[in-house]
């Protein structure tokens, strides 16, 4: 069945995907959003860790291998604002010497572009959407416009953490926040009470369904829900232009014709969607050279805790943290191992789930435990590690030989960590504790390395054979098919990655629109 | 504000927050610790499934035997690719976790009916319980750890018992 045929159709309704919608639909096209997920309002954003679990990823799982998978079910989301619904507002940017590791080191991927073309980007998106933070105490931040906020408190735990990163020569900053630290554009600001995780239904953190979804509704964009996208069909008489997306809804198969097509549909997913639609011995779009789903990338990152006899009322805050350190991030040659690497100071945390203080410890058990946690209520701190990955061709999506309940064949990511990575991990987590040490820890451990973001897998670049999509996200191979997203991503940087992507969509709207894209804006 | 709701808003979070539960022969909607208060019979979980997931449970996390431990894997498992459980992080997907359940709890149920549970857990920590037929038991140990949690600090009974101020933006109605 062939329903209407906008203007453009974006799959996926999370950071990237509503970006556009906005831009576009304001700019007068039409616009057909086709969420996988169900629809959400911020009256779902319950409180609770255990109820969080309903914003992420409850689609066809992935099917995950190597040394070091990239961990989709806990940092993929569903529904209204996807991933971006539970983020946690760190908005950082790529650093300059990011856009250029092959060059200067020899690994991972060059951007096609460079930072001084996305900075433009990055100050509209950041006046646009509110950011907190200190610039002038951020000494290693790139080139930019200050923070149109002021930074977020520093509670007892930030500041006691704090006096070991002093004592060890090191230099802190507040966080940067994507999160009202002041009422701004009709949004409140912050109470710190630690359930970024769960949403944020005050709409102090700027998730989707408090910034671009009011403006594309507005605008009016269409937004399907329940409906998963398939594959995207090429036109028969032109085989570089798409026709449509066809898609599964309560059940039914249908298509939908359009003129142009953005996959934003996650990175796993975007890669996922666009592999399938390979036919009769058509390689898939982007895939003429085998590019397509290689260069999957995710941030090594881990905890370092501690106990302390000072309170450090860890409740408190948010969850992404209290204060950055980025002392250690342009050496990405260091002697120990290779890549970038940040600290987020002082995350708020609770006592379960994931990311808990009771489960970091799974040695204390029994009668021991409650007094265990009811001193960590108050006397705990932790700090966050996020460490570059390096890109490589061999960690990347594929299509599994099991088909979800549409039929669609499922995904299936391959990440291994270079042994270089793995070891810069390890030297930041040694000198992680003996910061922790250094602020006056009685007690330090810390958790295992995990996966924090996932990007690539549609990599930008200006050699097709190299890459899927050009600087703009357009797939190589094609005249009317965009990526947005994190999986346009060459490289992962240290930092996360909301705040790149969201300007990478906003870059991408000024080319779609025809505006002058502001390379002269270079500083 | 022009969007969301108020700091603390206090709303409801749904009947569905609540499980079905077979009581005494009948359907009955209640939270998990009162379908534990009332004998509940587990309707994914096996009789010895869920007697061995309490038991090892509330020697991991006392008080999780009582707070419904057993009655909330078993409602969670019933929800299938709704299920909240947390090893979908970890390893367990959705539509793994039944057989993934079953299994370990069997293997929990066998080694505890001729060792204390103590021996046991200590052993599952380690990897060392003899003849442990299931998932590796370390990994079995940690999430039902993780589950016990959930259950018994998950909650604003919880957070109070640990003198945490719970503060919701929105408050569940129930703990999940």
């Amino acid at each position: 069945m062939i329903q209407n045929s906008p203007d453009t159709v974006i799959v996926g309704a999370g950071a990237a995907g509503l970006t556009l919608a906005a831009r576009l639909a304001q700019a007068g096209e039409s616009v057909v959003v086709l969420e996988a997920g169900a629809q959400r309002s911020t009256s779902d954003m319950i409180s609770s860790q255990i109820w969080a679990r309903k914003l992420k990823w409850s689609a066809a799982a992935v099917e995950e291998s190597g040394t070091h998978p990239v961990g989709h079910a806990f940092n993929a989301g569903s529904g209204t604002g996807g991933s971006a619904a539970h983020h946690y507002g760190v908005w950082l940017r790529l650093h300059q010497e990011d856009f250029s590791v092959q060059r200067d080191h020899n690994r991972s991927l060059d951007w096609p572009i460079t930072y001084q073309d996305l900075k433009p980007y990055y100050d509209r998106v950041q006046d646009a959407i509110g950011i907190s933070g200190d610039h002038v105490a951020e000494v290693w931040r790139p080139p930019g416009a200050p923070y149109p906020m002021p930074p977020l408190p520093v509670f007892a735990q930030g500041r006691i953490l704090d006096r070991g990163f002093q004592a060890t020569g090191r230099r802190t900053a507040p966080l940067p926040l994507a999160i009202n630290s002041v009422p701004r554009n009709g949004r409140a600001p912050c109470q710190f009470d630690g359930w970024c995780d769960a949403g944020c239904p005050i709409g102090a953190l700027a998730n989707p369904l408090v910034t671009s979804l009011p403006k594309a509704l507005s605008a009016g964009a269409d937004i399907r829900y329940d409906a998963q996208v398939i594959r995207v069909l090429r036109d028969s008489n032109r085989a570089n232009h798409i026709r449509a997306v066809e898609y599964a809804q309560h059940g039914k198969r249908h298509q939908l014709v359009a003129k142009r097509f953005i996959i934003a549909a996650f990175t796993v997913q975007t890669s996922r969607i666009l592999l399938n639609s390979s036919l009769n011995k058509q390689p898939a779009p982007g895939n003429r050279y085998d590019q397509l789903g290689r260069y999957l990338t995710t941030h090594p990152a881990g905890t370092i805790f501690g106990l302390f006899d000072d309170e450090t009322t860890p409740h408190l805050g948010v969850s992404g943290g209290q204060l950055l350190c980025h002392d250690d991030y342009a050496n990405k040659g260091q002697t120990g191992g290779f890549g970038s690497s940040q600290w987020l100071i002082a995350n708020a945390i609770k006592p379960h789930d994931l990311l808990g203080y009771g489960t970091s410890r799974p040695d204390v058990i029994g009668g021991e435990l409650r007094p265990w946690l009811q001193r960590a209520a108050k006397h705990l701190a932790n700090m966050t590690l996020v460490v570059e990955d390096i890109s490589s061709p061999d960690n990347r999506v594929t299509l599994s030989e099991v088909r979800d309940d549409a039929g669609m064949p499922k995904a299936h990511t391959h990440h291994d960590i270079a042994p270089e990575v793995a070891n810069r991990w390890q030297q930041r987590i040694d000198e992680g504790e003996e910061i922790f040490r250094a602020a006056g820890a009685t007690e330090v451990w810390h958790g295992p390395r995990v996966a924090m973001h996932i990007m690539g897998g549609t990599v930008m670049g200006d050699d097709e054979k190299k890459s899927v999509t050009d600087t703009f996200g357009r797939v190589h191979d094609t005249d009317n098919l965009y990526v947005s997203g994190p999986s346009l991503f060459p490289s992962s940087g240290a930092v996360n990655p909301t705040f790149t992507l969201t300007a990478l969509a906003e870059r991408q709207g000024d080319h779609l629109l025809g505006t002058p894209v502001n390379d002269a804006l270079h500083a | 504000m022009t969007a969301g709701h108020n700091r603390r808003d206090v709303i409801t979070g749904g009947a569905a927050a609540l499980g079905l539960f077979l009581i005494g022969g009948n359907q009955v909607w209640a939270t998990p610790s009162q379908a534990a208060a009332r004998n509940f019979t587990p309707q994914i979980l096996t009789q010895s499934q869920s007697q061995a997931l309490s038991t090892l449970a509330e020697h991991l996390v006392p008080g999780s035997a009582k707070g419904g431990v057993s009655a909330y894997v078993d409602t969670q498992l019933k929800a299938g690719p709704n299920s909240l459980l947390m090893a979908k992080y970890v390893g367990v997907p959705v539509e793994q976790q039944k057989g993934f359940y079953l299994s370990a709890l069997d293997a929990v149920a066998s080694a505890i009916s001729d060792k204390p549970v103590a021996a046991v857990a200590e052993a599952m920590a380690s990897d060392t319980v003899p003849g442990w037929q299931g998932p590796p038991a370390s990994y079995v140990f940690f999430l039902l750890r993780a589950d016990a949690l959930d259950v018994t600090y998950g909650s604003q009974a919880g957070f109070s018992d640990l003198d945490i101020p719970y503060s919701a933006h929105i408050r569940p109605e129930t703990a999940w």
